[in-house]
């Protein structure tokens, strides 16, 4: 009976325990979350009784994971444009209602939940993804479904054209993987001199294999060397085994179109291991946790970026953007201005497609010319959906800052 | 080649702090612990937490991380765990439990923390030893030095306490061990915190090494390979398995192809499991710990 009785004790004592905690960290979590992501329904107001439905957007992009700080920044970015817009009376006399949904950066959970915002949230266009491998699963979505996306900064050519075909449903505003690597294979040749170019890469990642590639191809075109090409897998986080070799084959620079810690891990495990070349990345090397992750490491080191972030076009943004969330966007790359540029092409054709009819929207975004936006002047081009003559700009990292070197097209 | 084993070394001791944690846990209850990455997780977010919040000492950071990962050891084993073995549960369940608790884990440091890593500020010297032709990191040795340091205690506390022959006791028949007399929900307890302590360790360097991120503890499936490879339940096996399992995957990376590394380290774990599940060191079925 004593022992029955302890049982029946520890029993509640437990489940009191696991009541406690999970209501803690209901209350917790929803506590800390500032704005959740799908907008509640009784947020509507009120005061019009004969409203019109609100157009609905969508947004995808890494929320958490290792790709969060850039999600975080574009999501931002798109409630505080968004709720701009509806305070001076929306679009079209609608209202607009933006629902967003976390990708984790992950093909199969962008499938899904691409999914779920054209069935559920019934969404007229999306806007995402950020990254190259996502954005290409939800081309085939949006193909499916036919309703138009834009990607912010996916930079892989397959984002907006498949087999030498164009995807009629993907679009982007930013620069794409051959500028990149043609921008900073002719840096290294001509500015830097250097002849011998060892890369190290990540398979799996379709951002960084064309990254890669692209670099190889016009360097070797320009008449310099690769003296070594390694591979990691996504998740590694020691690349050691790949640098002792890369460092065999001496090499004057090592392109490392790497991603997020990745970059900081693989630097400073270079310079453990002796290396000394000079470090070349990609608009990915934009981030300022670089600095305190491998700050010694990457002194010296050059990325190509598709906007210069002391532009005094971002200034306006800057400060709008400063006012809201109380940081400056721009610490984790130029997330947040190319999500205001998806966003101000998309708005541009929705006024333009005078509906919200998902299949004239996407006439009226190939067709974009001239907008003004804050990363240059967009002109979307009918035969690739790329934007029309972005150019690029060289950086150098110096005393844990970005210094710029010179602004450039391939 | 001799820079190659050096870095296959270091991958190898941080296996081997986290590979012991399953060995021991595994000898004593017969089953794989699979929420000990969220402890390896845990103590490099403590010591993380230690070193900016607290003091910039490293060597409160590493009791931080240990003790910190004891206590969390102990605190699943007697929340989840326990309930289940007073049941007399399947060892089945104690592993869905075990996964249960590291996607918890996992996703609550998502939650509260944030999906973004953690840089340690910068506490050893970032310019390599020379030796010879070898380049070795400064962070490399101490993880070496501590490692064999934390082993060695442990074997001691294992091989000369009264608490380490009731383990062994145990390790044969937690059972009989009971009915001799040893307290065994304190045994429990006991291999837990040492388990715990080492994870914390393992973490806190993982952290320095690799710096701090939710799926950090992800890193603890090469520790059970190895675990495995040594022969689970064996200690010093846990031990050689995990430096011969660094080794390994360092070589295949090097000479074959980065990208195959973790199909040759799987494939080992298969080829192990089919010809010699007791693995390098592990007996049949009689001694173990």
């Amino acid at each position: 009976m004593t022992r029955g009785m302890i049982w029946l004790a520890r029993r509640t004592i437990m489940v009191i325990l696991v009541i406690l905690l999970t209501t803690a960290i209901v209350a917790g979590c929803v506590g800390e979350k500032k704005a959740p992501a799908p907008a509640p329904e009784a947020e509507k107001p009120a005061e019009a009784p004969k409203e019109k439905p609100p157009i609905s957007i969508g947004y995808l992009g890494p929320l958490t994971g290792d790709g969060a700080p850039w999600g975080k920044a574009e999501l931002n970015t798109l409630e505080m444009l968004v709720e701009d817009m509806n305070q001076k009376g929306g679009l079209l006399g609608r209202k607009i209602k933006l629902s967003s949904y976390d990708n984790r950066m992950d093909q199969v959970e962008t499938t899904n939940a691409a999914r779920k915002l054209i069935e559920q949230n019934k969404v007229v266009a999306i806007i995402g993804t950020n990254s190259s491998s996502a954005s290409i699963a939800l081309a085939g979505v949006a193909e499916q479904y036919k309703i138009p996306h834009v990607a912010t900064t996916a930079t892989n050519p397959a984002v907006t054209v498949k087999e030498s075909k164009v995807r009629p449903f993907s679009f982007r505003v930013c620069f794409i993987d051959p500028q990149q690597g043609a921008i900073m294979a002719k840096f290294a040749f001509d500015e830097l001199k250097a002849k011998k170019v060892a890369v190290l890469y990540e398979v799996g990642s379709d951002y960084s294999v064309g990254l890669s590639e692209f670099f190889q191809k016009s360097f070797k075109a320009l008449g310099g060397e690769i003296v070594a090409v390694e591979a990691y897998k996504t998740g590694d986080v020691d690349f050691r085994a790949q640098l002792t070799k890369i460092k065999a084959a001496k090499p004057d620079a090592i392109w490392l179109p790497a991603l997020y810690k990745e970059i900081g891990l693989a630097a400073n495990q270079a310079r453990q291991l002796g290396i000394k070349s000079t470090l070349l990345g990609g608009d990915s090397w934009f981030n300022l946790d670089l600095f305190t992750v491998a700050k010694a490491a990457v002194e010296g080191s050059y990325l190509v970026q598709p906007v210069a972030m002391d532009d005094p076009g971002l200034n306006d943004f800057k400060a709008r953007y400063k006012a809201k969330y109380g940081s400056e966007p721009g610490a984790e790359g130029a997330n947040a201005f190319f999500a205001n540029d998806a966003f101000s092409v998309l708005i541009d054709s929705i006024k333009r497609a005078g509906a919200d009819d998902p299949l004239k929207i996407r006439d009226e975004l190939e067709k974009t010319k001239a907008l003004p936006g804050i990363t240059g002047t967009l002109t979307i081009s009918k035969d690739d959906h790329n934007p029309v003559d972005k150019e690029g700009v060289i950086l150098k990292m110096e005393a844990g800052k970005y210094v710029f070197v010179k602004r450039t097209k391939p | 080649m001799l820079q190659q084993i050096v870095n296959g070394l270091s991958i190898g001791s941080v296996y081997a702090l986290m590979a012991v944690g399953y060995s021991l846990v595994y000898s004593l209850l017969n089953f794989t612990n699979f929420a000990h990455g969220v402890v390896v997780t845990a103590g490099a977010y403590l010591a993380f937490f230690t070193l900016t919040l607290v003091r910039p000492s490293f060597a409160v950071a590493l009791l931080a991380a240990m003790v910190g990962g004891g206590l969390l050891s102990i605190t699943y084993e007697i929340l989840a765990y326990r309930p289940l073995l007073i049941k007399g549960g399947r060892r089945l369940f104690l592993i869905i439990a075990g996964l249960g608790i590291s996607t918890i884990g996992e996703n609550l440091i998502i939650l509260r923390i944030g999906g973004r890593f953690k840089a340690y500020p910068p506490i050893f010297p970032m310019e390599p030893l020379h030796v010879g032709p070898v380049e070795i990191a400064v962070v490399d040795i101490m993880i070496v030095a501590v490692s064999l340091i934390a082993l060695l205690i442990f074997q001691l506390i294992i091989s000369r306490t009264r608490a380490g022959l009731a383990i062994r006791a145990a390790a044969h028949n937690l059972a009989t061990a009971g009915l001799m007399g040893v307290n065994s929900d304190a045994l429990v307890i006991l291999v837990f915190l040492i388990a715990g302590t080492l994870a914390g360790l393992a973490g806190i360097f993982l952290g320095v090494k690799y710096t701090a991120y939710p799926q950090l503890g992800a890193m603890t499936l090469k520790a059970f390979i190895s675990a495995v490879f040594g022969g689970l339940g064996s200690l010093p096996g846990a031990v050689a398995g995990a430096y011969a399992l660094g080794i390994l995957e360092t070589f295949v990376s090097a000479y074959i192809s980065s990208s195959m590394r973790d199909v040759f380290s799987f494939l080992l774990l298969v080829l192990v499991l089919l010809f010699r599940p007791q693995g390098l060191m592990g007996r049949p079925s009689g001694e173990k710990a």
